[in-house]
């Protein structure tokens, strides 16, 4: 393990990977604090630039996006009380009354060392917790391969919140239908095509991404006329102090301890991201939380903050553990890195940290540099980077909207890619008014091709018998948990008779970090 | 009986599935592969089946309250439209015109529909930031840009 630590601190301390590190966190910060914006869409408007970059890079600088994304949600969150994206929803719960209270500069403050903390330990532990996985997982085959891209797909729409299963199913079934356009991996046969060339090649990922999370998403903004909203201007200079007293930090310290470990574990799982960790830990430091604190959450309660702040950096953070190890994606942003991956070429899973392990470590390594850049550069720039916002959205919104289509054009040099573009904005709009989660789709799409030819690989071992489900103790177990997962949440919202409202998790739907 | 947003989806991913199963057949298979536990047709066919499935569970299983109507006040639909033709045009112009002026006129276009009227500010951001794309496109990052079919023609390439 030393050799790869050694290994990927060699890749990401190449002055170029820490010029990534400091632009990815700088660009996501921006992005991330525009409303409507997520990590997923910064991410997603990344992509394109990465194609230029060698693969190590590529991902630091994504990393960097995903991370600055985050805290830039955070920042319009406890500033402005409109969260960048779902991850952050909880953040303005505490932070924005914090704010209101000319407690601005704490609140930001104590965001950035609960990330910064958050993200450390969840370094940490990915740094143990991945090639332990890894290794294990270099045991598996195609039968087993199979049944984790289920498992995989299943858990993304098992937390995808109340009453939001079988839409999220059908969801990734509809992302596995757009992957069988074009032509057939094994056979080599072309298929819904419709007898255009364009699409014998099959629709890009990336084409698919910009679409669906950088061009849905701002066209959305325009469609609900938050173009014309003005941006509450925060004078930089009420911010207040951004010191913490000792008696603060002794009052957080055990609730940052907790949530970032609680936001680990749960970003691990399969499918949940940074948004249900951040609920989760802000409703369990409520409950455990003495009655005289319980009363200030939601009005300004430090611990209220620190929770979800650490939560959701820790869940970042280990959402890459399935990502790097079993080439399954934790959240809707690394299910965009997965596919950015695949198109360098590299398979994310048991092998990546044997082929690429200057990858596999570099990235960890420089997640690290990523927390240390947020804390040291960004925190006491945040005054600076928000005046970005001040840049009319009549101006600001084409410009991104160029960003979105010429990074897709310049990959290919085809214009009917961007009229392809258009089309899927189109259907992903229709399908966000109806309230149809986007990231099952995409992973459905990404892991498609991977699935088809896992199963058919078994399907061949087995003479055509789905025995295979059933004989090989480790796929059994896999599967048995991806039907657990899938069934048990229904099951207890049936016994309890909670039919009535969706969960706050159902802000998937708007962008998913 | 509502039809709630529910039931929408339900119907369009219903009608999607059959459609898409409808086409199954269509898909040339090499000869023997029919004889094969798994081919090019194997995924697809199941695909439609879950899909079909799924959205009759969806509709049989839909919220019936009167708030989950599909309610599409509020939202500025033609402002979308034209934002939509642009991008359109601007796949068109970008063949035709080359990237520098379908730039400046995306861009010109688009603050123009979203509501920015003061036109020095309209022109001065376009054409800079055009300009600054396409220089660091075409000359620090030496991709190649094609002039456009119009100019192309002109110059008698």
């Amino acid at each position: 393990m030393l050799d790869g630590i050694f290994t990927g601190l060699s890749t990401a301390v190449m002055p170029f990977n820490l010029l990534m590190v400091v632009v990815g966190c700088f660009a996501g910060t921006f992005i991330g604090m525009l409303p409507g914006l997520g990590p997923i869409s910064a991410v997603a408007l990344m992509i394109p630039i990465t194609y230029g970059l060698d693969p190590s890079s590529g991902i630091i600088l994504m990393a960097g996006v995903y991370y600055g994304a985050v805290f830039g949600g955070s920042t319009s969150s406890i500033l402005i009380n409109a969260p960048g994206c779902a991850s952050t929803v909880v953040t303005s719960f505490d932070g924005y009354p914090l704010a209101q209270q000319n407690q601005a500069g704490k609140a930001l403050a104590l965001a950035a060392y609960c990330s910064f903390t958050g993200g450390t330990v969840g370094a940490i532990a990915l740094l143990v917790a991945a090639p332990a996985l890894a290794s294990v997982s270099l045991s598996f085959q195609s039968t087993d391969y199979f049944a984790l891209m289920v498992l995989g797909l299943t858990a993304v729409a098992a937390f995808s919140g109340k009453g939001q299963v079988i839409k999220a199913l059908l969801m990734t079934v509809f992302g596995l239908m757009i992957s069988t356009v074009g032509t057939d991996v094994t056979s080599g046969a072309t298929r819904f095509t419709f007898g255009s060339l364009d699409l014998v090649d099959g629709i890009s990922f990336l084409l698919l991404a910009m679409a669906t999370f950088a061009l849905a998403e701002v066209v959305m903004t325009v469609l609900r006329r938050e173009h014309k909203e003005e941006d509450q201007i925060v004078d930089m200079h009420a911010l207040g102090s951004m010191k913490l007293s000792k008696e603060e930090v002794l009052h957080v310290a055990p609730t940052v301890g907790r949530s970032s470990i609680f936001g680990f574990l749960i970003g691990v799982l399969p499918g949940a991201g940074a948004t249900i960790a951040s609920f989760l830990a802000y409703g369990m430091e409520r409950n455990l939380a003495p009655a005289d604190v319980k009363k200030k959450f939601g009005r300004g309660a430090l611990r209220g903050l620190a929770a979800p702040e650490s939560a959701n950096n820790a869940a970042s953070t280990g959402s890459f553990v399935p990502l790097l190890t079993l080439g399954i994606p934790g959240s809707g942003t690394t299910a965009i890195m997965l596919g950015a991956l695949i198109a360098y070429g590299i398979q994310p899973g048991p092998r990546l940290f044997i082929d690429n392990p200057d990858v596999f470590w570099s990235v960890i390594i420089s997640m690290y540099f990523g927390n240390l850049v947020l804390l040291i550069l960004n925190l006491p720039l945040i005054p600076y980077i928000s005046k970005l916002l001040v840049i009319p959205r009549p101006i600001l919104i084409p410009m991104i909207l160029f960003f979105s289509i010429t990074g897709v054009y310049l990959v290919s040099f085809n214009t009917f890619d961007i009229h392809m573009m258009v089309i899927i904005t189109v259907i992903a709009i229709f399908l966000k008014l109806l309230e149809f989660p986007m990231a099952p789709m995409l992973l459905g799409f990404i892991l498609g091709s991977i699935m088809e030819t896992n199963l058919s690989r078994a399907l061949v071992i087995s003479d055509g018998s789905l025995a295979f489900l059933w004989e090989r103790p480790l796929t059994l177990a896999i599967m048995s948990v991806a039907i657990v997962v899938l069934c048990v949440p229904p099951i207890l919202e049936r016994i309890r008779g909670t039919r009535t409202k969706r969960g706050p998790e159902s802000a998937i739907n708007e962008g998913e970090g | 009986m509502t039809i709630t947003k529910d039931h929408i989806g339900g119907l369009v991913f219903l009608s999607l599935s059959l459609a898409y199963g409808s086409q199954v057949d269509t898909i040339r298979l090499l000869p023997g592969d029919e004889l094969e536990p798994f081919h090019a047709q194997t995924l697809p066919y199941w695909l439609s089946i879950m899909g079909a499935v799924l959205s009759v569970a969806l509709i049989l299983t839909a919220e019936r309250g009167s708030e989950h109507k599909l309610s599409l006040r509020g939202y500025d639909f033609a402002l979308v439209a034209k934002l939509l033709a642009l991008i359109v045009a601007y796949g068109v112009a970008l063949e035709w015109i080359g990237f520098l002026l379908s730039t400046t006129f995306f861009l010109l276009g688009g603050f123009w529909l979203l509501g920015e009227r003061r036109i020095r500010v309209s022109f001065g951001v376009a054409i800079l930031f055009s300009l600054g794309i396409w220089f660091v496109l075409s000359q620090l990052l030496d991709i190649y840009l094609a002039p456009g079919q119009l100019f192309s023609g002109l110059m008698g390439d």
